[in-house]
């Protein structure tokens, strides 16, 4: 039973890890082949893991409401918007137009889905601001560069700031293309060399935690 | 409380108050400030000039309606452009909530520009798997996409006549507003199967993507509002990105002034509370 | 009253809901984010359903016999199985395809694009530098790819690695060098900073726009008197609330 619950997935995992890394320079047509019969597998795959998410999400709400926990009425909004949405997409045919014309679904999607998910993101502009006022202080000498980095930037990416003075659209172009880039480079050497760390751990059995789903 | 103290501990509402009329106001009352255009954006512009007519373009169009404001505008604005140099495009989507905006997008330019869909464009849509998308793309487009957005089988399409994976794509640009966007699209895509690939991006991931733009990874940068309004310039069609620009020259100004005054009062407050510090020291003597 | 009035007016309510936040959490934003969710999840499971189950799986199963594709269909049947506690177990043969795909794709991908192409871009430059007819220097500061930018980017580059290389002691000529990277980092932490602001301000542009375009007259002003409506209704919450403790204690 050891074999099939823990050794066996960790064999397959490094089975087809080293095969796919392998794949990348074999360029026999057999090679070409097992890849996109893969990513076609990958794909399909990629759509249970999605419905794994939203059935997670309807559990969590579906306790809230059996147990009557505080604000349990709002889980029945959340249920009615999730029924209001997949029967308008059923009889739609899963289409937001329709030779032209909005359907239901479409409807939907852009006089509910569109402005509620913008306006949840644009209310962080305001949240900006406060925590910028509340704690962007020059506490430090490093501090004192970021500040000073970050009003450049914020200068030379906008008219008024080029129009008022030019320099600092030149000196953010040089800040953003000449340091930036450089740091941003370091950290994605660095960020990537970690990155094939963990998966070089993960295919060798040495990182186990995204096995999940049982004691052993 | 002293002044500082006090200014240092205001109400947040004021500031969400200030922002909001710095905001508003710009876009009721415009000015119109010019725009220069930065070699970053000028450079993806002059590459879709030089494809010849009927080159495949394909536009990867990697957003939810949370990056709408500054990634739509990009989007029209490309779109305009390759259907003025008639160019084939093929539009996709690798985020699922941004199906329905790219199609609205797509279907909203084209009869625009009176471009014929099926013969100078098709909307393959959404598939899930992310990079196993452009994997898929890249080894097979029919097997990726077996059928477009409308259901019509893929296999047989004029648009897609002479396409058979992404190597035969002249030019890709992926509008990305994170994961997976502009940097998938390399890594998965252009890296083994060699297409011309440029990027759009949000203004929080824009930073991120320099050094691609340097190594020539990708082969021009649109960023952010400010990237779009530069390419609405370009292309000659202005639209709400050059329109929203008066607003976040103020903003950033509301917010230069804000740090500003916040580094003031915090200085301030400071010397007080040294300046206070050294006095029973001097009594003492 | 057509869809597209009704639509305008919905959406404009919606915003203004989501808005009321800003002056403190109040039961119409409640309402307006948990019915966010819940559509959002809706236009997730129809979208599932056409693209995976109607255009992946069924459509090539059964019209075009690919009986194969009934292997990753299993597979991702195991997957859900993660959800039953005594098979969870099963679920582990899902995670670990998924995951040794994903990794072995990954991994020679990563290393040639963000590895050897950034390192190869740091160094060619400085190689360009002695042509055919000796050594030339290019001093252009506002040309990114001058010779005088090509070394500044290899100090950052070298000097930010180095920073974040724990490892050994930031002591002695090690501590310059640390110190500058801390400098670039900065540096480059601040243009993030810029940028973002950028982003996020633009974000509420957009949604201003929308708010403005609706409150034009042919759609019967709805920026106008939902605009009044939300305060009105914010205002009586804010008074019920005031006078409900009492009676609880």
């Amino acid at each position: 039973m050891i074999f099939l619950r823990r050794r066996l997935p960790l064999l397959i995992t490094m089975i087809t890890g080293l095969l796919f890394a392998g794949q990348y320079y074999v360029p026999h047509p057999s090679s070409e082949l097992l890849l996109t019969s893969a990513t076609k597998w990958l794909q399909i795959i990629g759509g249970f893991a999605l419905v794994l998410g939203i059935t997670s999400l309807f559990h969590q709400h579906a306790v809230k409401i059996r147990r009557q926990e505080a604000g349990w009425g709002y889980s029945f909004v959340l249920y009615a918007g999730v029924f209001v949405t997949v029967a308008a997409g059923i009889f739609a045919r899963g289409k937001e137009s329709f030779e032209g014309a909005m359907t239901g679904f479409g409807w939907v999607y852009s006089f509910m889905l569109v402005p509620l998910q913008g306006t949840m993101f644009a209310i962080l502009a305001f949240f900006i601001a406060s925590a910028a006022y509340r704690s962007f202080r020059a506490r430090s000498r490093e501090a004192a560069v970021l500040l000073v980095a970050a009003v450049i930037v914020m200068m030379g990416r906008v008219p008024l700031g080029e129009y008022l003075m030019p320099l600092s659209g030149d000196v953010s172009q040089w800040i953003l293309n000449v340091l930036n880039a450089s740091v941003r480079r370091a950290i994605l050497i660095g960020v990537s060399l970690g990155a094939i760390a963990l998966s070089l751990k993960i295919i060798f059995g040495v990182e186990r935690s995204y096995l999940g789903g049982g004691k052993e | 409380m002293t002044l500082s103290e006090r200014m240092l501990k205001i109400d947040r509402r004021i500031i969400f108050l200030v922002i909001g009329l710095c905001t508003l106001l710009p876009l009721l009352y415009p000015v119109g400030l010019p725009i220069k255009i930065s070699p970053e954006v000028r450079s993806i512009y002059d590459y879709i000039e030089s494809l010849p007519e009927r080159s495949v373009f394909l536009l990867s169009i990697d957003f939810d309606p949370a990056s709408k404001p500054e990634l739509h505008p990009q989007a029209i604005a490309l779109l305009r452009h390759a259907f003025r140099k008639n160019l084939r495009v093929v539009a996709m989507t690798l985020w699922v909530s941004g199906t329905g905006m790219a199609d609205q997008l797509l279907t909203q330019v084209a009869k625009e520009m009176g471009k014929e869909d099926g013969k100078d464009y098709v909307f393959l849509g959404w598939s899930s798997g992310g990079t196993a998308v452009i994997i898929n793309m890249g080894q097979d487009l029919y097997k990726a996409f077996p059928s477009d957005y409308g259901g019509k089988a893929t296999k047989g399409i004029p648009v897609l006549e002479g396409v058979l994976s992404l190597k035969d794509v002249a030019y890709a640009i992926s509008l990305g507003a994170g994961n997976p966007g502009v940097e998938a699209w390399y890594v998965f895509g252009k890296d083994k199967y060699k297409f011309e690939l440029g990027g759009g991006c949000t203004g929080v991931i824009a930073p991120g993507l320099y050094p691609l733009l340097r190594s020539g990874q990708i082969n021009g940068l649109i960023g952010g509002l400010r990237g779009a309004a530069e390419y609405e310039s370009l292309v000659g069609h202005k639209g709400r990105a050059v329109a929203g620009m008066d607003a976040q020259s103020a903003t950033h100004f509301a917010i230069i002034v804000l740090v500003a005054m916040c580094n003031l009062f915090y200085f301030s407050l400071r010397q007080q509370q040294g300046r206070s510090r050294e006095l029973p020291v001097k009594r003492g003597h | 009253m057509d869809a597209t009035t009704l639509g305008a007016w919905v959406a404009t309510g919606l915003t203004l809901f989501i808005f009321s936040f800003l002056y403190k959490d109040n039961p119409l934003f409640k309402l307006a984010e948990h019915l966010y969710v819940g559509v959002s999840l809706g236009y997730h499971i129809v979208k599932i359903f056409d693209s995976v189950v109607v255009n992946l799986i069924y459509k090539p199963i059964v019209e075009q016999g690919e009986i194969a594709l009934l292997i990753p269909v299993a597979i991702g049947f195991l997957m859900l199985t993660r959800y039953v506690p005594k098979a969870a177990w099963m679920s582990r043969y899902a995670f670990a395809f998924i995951v040794g795909v994903g990794s072995g794709l990954a991994i020679p991908r990563t290393i040639s694009s963000f590895i050897l192409k950034q390192i190869e871009d740091t160094v060619r430059p400085l190689v360009s530098m002695a042509g055919g007819d000796g050594l030339t220097f290019s001093m252009n500061l506002l040309n990114p790819a001058s010779n005088l930018n090509a070394i500044i980017i290899l100090i950052g580059v070298s000097s930010v690695l180095f920073y974040f290389f724990f490892s050994i002691e930031h002591s002695g000529p090690g501590k310059v060098v640390a110190r500058t990277g801390i400098v670039f980092l900065m540096i480059a932490f601040g243009a993030a900073f810029g940028y973002t602001v950028m982003a996020r301000m633009s974000l509420l542009i957009g949604r201003l726009t929308d708010l403005i375009e609706f409150s034009d007259a042919s759609y019967g002003r709805p920026t106008l008197w939902l605009a009044i409506a939300t305060i009105g209704a914010l205002f009586l919450l804010g008074r019920r609330s005031s006078s409900s403790p009492p009676q609880s204690e």
